[in-house]
């Protein structure tokens, strides 16, 4: 039987002054190896979810636990196994590349050593090695896009969580991104993926979930969702029916 | 090995951002430059500066020679001679001239009358000469000085104490000359001298420095190059909020929150780097004044012989200028609301603290709140230790509320941002 690397139960967050809870009595469970993706319209409640299982937003109600340690109170020792590449880009713009990553890295508390064998590794892997010495505010989208990447798997954590990792790349580099996570995936590294694109999910997730309006409407394997609701032909058209066609802001 | 890659992932945002080392550098060395150009006239107003002053003499006799010939080795006034009293009017009237002295005529003739009437009462009342009858009644002498309206309070004492003292000068020597004239009329044979009335008393100026060797007083560089470190020193704030709040939209601060164990080191490091600076500009605002102050003709600054309580200030003023920068970068959500909200702060509480103009002379009020200002702690240890070679013991009053002020600034921060990191 597998692990759950991440059990959410029944959690609830309302944000002060606002009338509806972001995410409402919410429970998922996510297993080891998996690459597991959370999808959803805007305003569903995955950064919220997301936000909480970093420890960065408490619940009202209910617990979520990584790894098999509770958010709440072993917050600092499950951030260790965790990397998070958000969906803003979270980089210094007119360090270098290299000096980027060899910052994160030492702040994840790596010898230097191990840091210049990753930030080589992972540059030669995401085709940056040339840019290495070439400050982040020269890049293209793709570019730092990849290299937000790089810095959430430094210290090769257990679990990655990434929020919306492939948001206004070319196709050359989502296709890059996109096999580098299957491929890690394959190494047992448990993955959580937030996106609008049900394309890339239905490629790279072994896994899915469907929230709405803070609440979980589905979840399962791709196939189980799509069974779940027969007469649709992709994963698109079932998202669709499930969360309607309004536009959300 | 956190703190010191910190430090060095701060440096190298500095030193690539253009504005920011024009801002925590260039400005405030022109900033004291200036400051200490503009304001050394108004420091020197007792010391240094010679004012013209019209003479319009009417009298044409001894008394104003004699007024003319006092003036002569005056250090602060210098007579210029006009004896048309509309022109002299104009000219005071037009701001070309900041005063002017009207000696009417037959002062030196009136003078003299009323001088030997003095003391010819005296000796009447002495009984050594006899009664004489006394001629008509004499008015007194109407020397008229006539000011500028936008002449300073200062200068106005300045002049009238010179005239009296002057005029008190001449007086007491002419009833000194017709006593002497009167009692040789009656003693015949009696050699008439000029008695010396100099120096029957002096007055030494001195400070109450222990380093009088140095003759320290507080002119516009002595002043202004502490005043304005302080105010550099606390717009720390400005590249400290200005590069916390990009960090913190761009989303590496994000990062750096989930990143396990790194919330101290980032901080620390923050304020470990940013304490640098502050000292690192103060070493060279001082170097500054002493070194290119003279090349620019101001006096070179003085530091006094206690290096260490120096250093031990600067440290201090450092850590609350930090902590303060820290604070506002934390507490405000936007650069706008930050930099506007601390820039005006610091103006404030600089001119509040005397960096603008010395405390001693604003109102009592005024006076009362710069005890509050932490830029009037550093201020007034800078000034006790370069004007009186103050003990460090005696400045530690202040260097206290300074460290005091840092360490809750930056315990607020903390605090701040630990409770917004968890919501």
């Amino acid at each position: 039987m597998t692990n759950a690397i991440v059990q959410v139960d029944n959690i609830t967050k309302q944000y002060r002054g606002s009338p509806q809870p972001a995410v409402s009595n919410l429970s998922l469970k996510i297993n080891e190896g998996s690459v597991f993706g959370l999808l959803g319209p805007n305003g569903a409640g995955k950064s919220t979810l997301v936000m909480m299982m970093c420890g960065l937003l408490t619940p009202d109600n209910g617990s979520i636990s990584l790894l098999g340690m509770n958010v709440k109170n072993k917050g600092a020792a499950i951030r260790k196994q965790v990397g998070v590449a958000p969906q803003e880009i979270a980089l210094f713009p007119t360090l270098t590349a290299y000096e980027n990553l060899f910052y994160f890295g030492r702040m994840y508390g790596l010898d230097a050593a191990v840091i210049k064998e990753r930030i080589e590794s992972y540059l030669t892997t995401f085709d940056l090695k040339e840019k290495a010495n070439s400050r982040v505010q020269t890049f293209s989208g793709g570019m730092k896009r990849r290299l937000n990447l790089i810095a959430a798997l430094l210290h090769q954590p257990k679990l990655i969580i990434l929020d919306e990792p492939t948001s206004g790349v070319d196709v050359q580099s989502r296709n890059v991104i996109l096999d580098f996570l299957v491929e890690l995936a394959a190494k047992k590294t448990t993955i959580i993926y937030s996106s609008h694109l049900l394309a890339e999910a239905e490629r790279i997730c072994t896994h899915l979930a469907i929230l709405d309006a803070g609440k979980l409407i589905v979840a399962g394997t791709p196939g189980q969702v799509m069974d779940a609701t027969p007469g649709h032909e992709n994963l698109e058209q079932v998202f669709l029916t499930l969360t309607g066609k309004n536009i959300r802001d | 090995m956190k703190i010191v890659a910190t430090i060095y992932k701060e440096f190298l945002l500095l030193v690539r951002d253009p504005g920011g080392m024009t801002l925590l550098f260039l400005m405030p060395l022109a900033l004291v430059i200036v400051m200490a150009l503009v304001q050394d006239a108004p420091f020197r107003d007792y010391q240094e500066i010679k004012l013209d002053v019209l003479f319009a003499d009417l009298d044409h006799d001894s008394l104003g020679t004699r007024i003319q010939q006092a003036f002569h080795t005056s250090p602060n006034i210098n007579l210029v001679e006009n004896n048309d009293t509309a022109v002299v009017n104009d000219l005071v009237h037009s701001g070309e001239f900041k005063a002017a002295i009207i000696l009417p005529a037959d002062a030196s003739k009136t003078l003299r009358q009323k001088s030997n009437r003095v003391i010819n009462d005296v000796l009447v009342n002495a009984g050594l000469v006899a009664e004489s009858p006394r001629p008509v009644e004499l008015t007194g002498i109407r020397i008229t000085i006539l000011f500028d309206p936008v002449i300073k309070a200062n200068y106005k004492q300045v002049l009238s104490a010179a005239i009296e003292k002057i005029l008190t000068g001449i007086q007491a020597e002419w009833i000194l000359d017709e006593l002497q004239g009167q009692l040789s009329e009656n003693k015949p044979g009696t050699k008439k001298i000029k008695p010396d009335l100099s120096g029957l008393i002096t007055i030494d100026q001195t400070y109450a420095s222990e380093n009088a060797a140095t003759e320290l007083e507080l002119n516009s560089v002595q002043h202004n190059v502490p005043a304005w470190t302080m105010f550099a020193m606390f717009f720390i704030l400005y590249p400290l909020a200005g590069n916390y709040i990009k960090e913190r939209e761009e989303g590496s601060l994000l990062r750096l929150r989930l990143i396990s164990g790194s919330g101290l080191p980032v901080v620390t490091g923050k304020f470990a780097f940013y304490f640098g600076i502050c000292l690192l500009q103060f070493v060279l605002m001082i170097l500054v004044g002493i070194y290119v102050m003279p090349l620019i003709g101001l006096k070179a600054l003085i530091l006094g012989s206690n290096i260490t309580g120096i250093i031990i200030t600067a440290c201090s003023v450092a850590i609350a200028a930090t902590g303060y920068g820290t604070l506002i970068a934390v507490y405000f959500k936007t650069p706008q609301q930050a930099l506007s909200f601390g820039s005006i702060s610091v103006v404030i509480l600089s001119a509040f603290g005397g960096v603008w103009v010395p405390v001693y002379v604003m109102p009592g009020v005024l006076q009362q709140i710069s005890r509050f200002s932490p830029l009037n702690w550093g201020l007034e240890s800078f000034n006790d230790l370069f004007l009186r070679d103050a003990e460090t013991i005696l400045i530690l009053p202040n260097l206290l509320k300074l460290i005091i002020f840092g360490a809750v600034t930056l315990a607020a921060s903390i605090f701040i941002n630990k409770s917004r990191t968890v919501s």
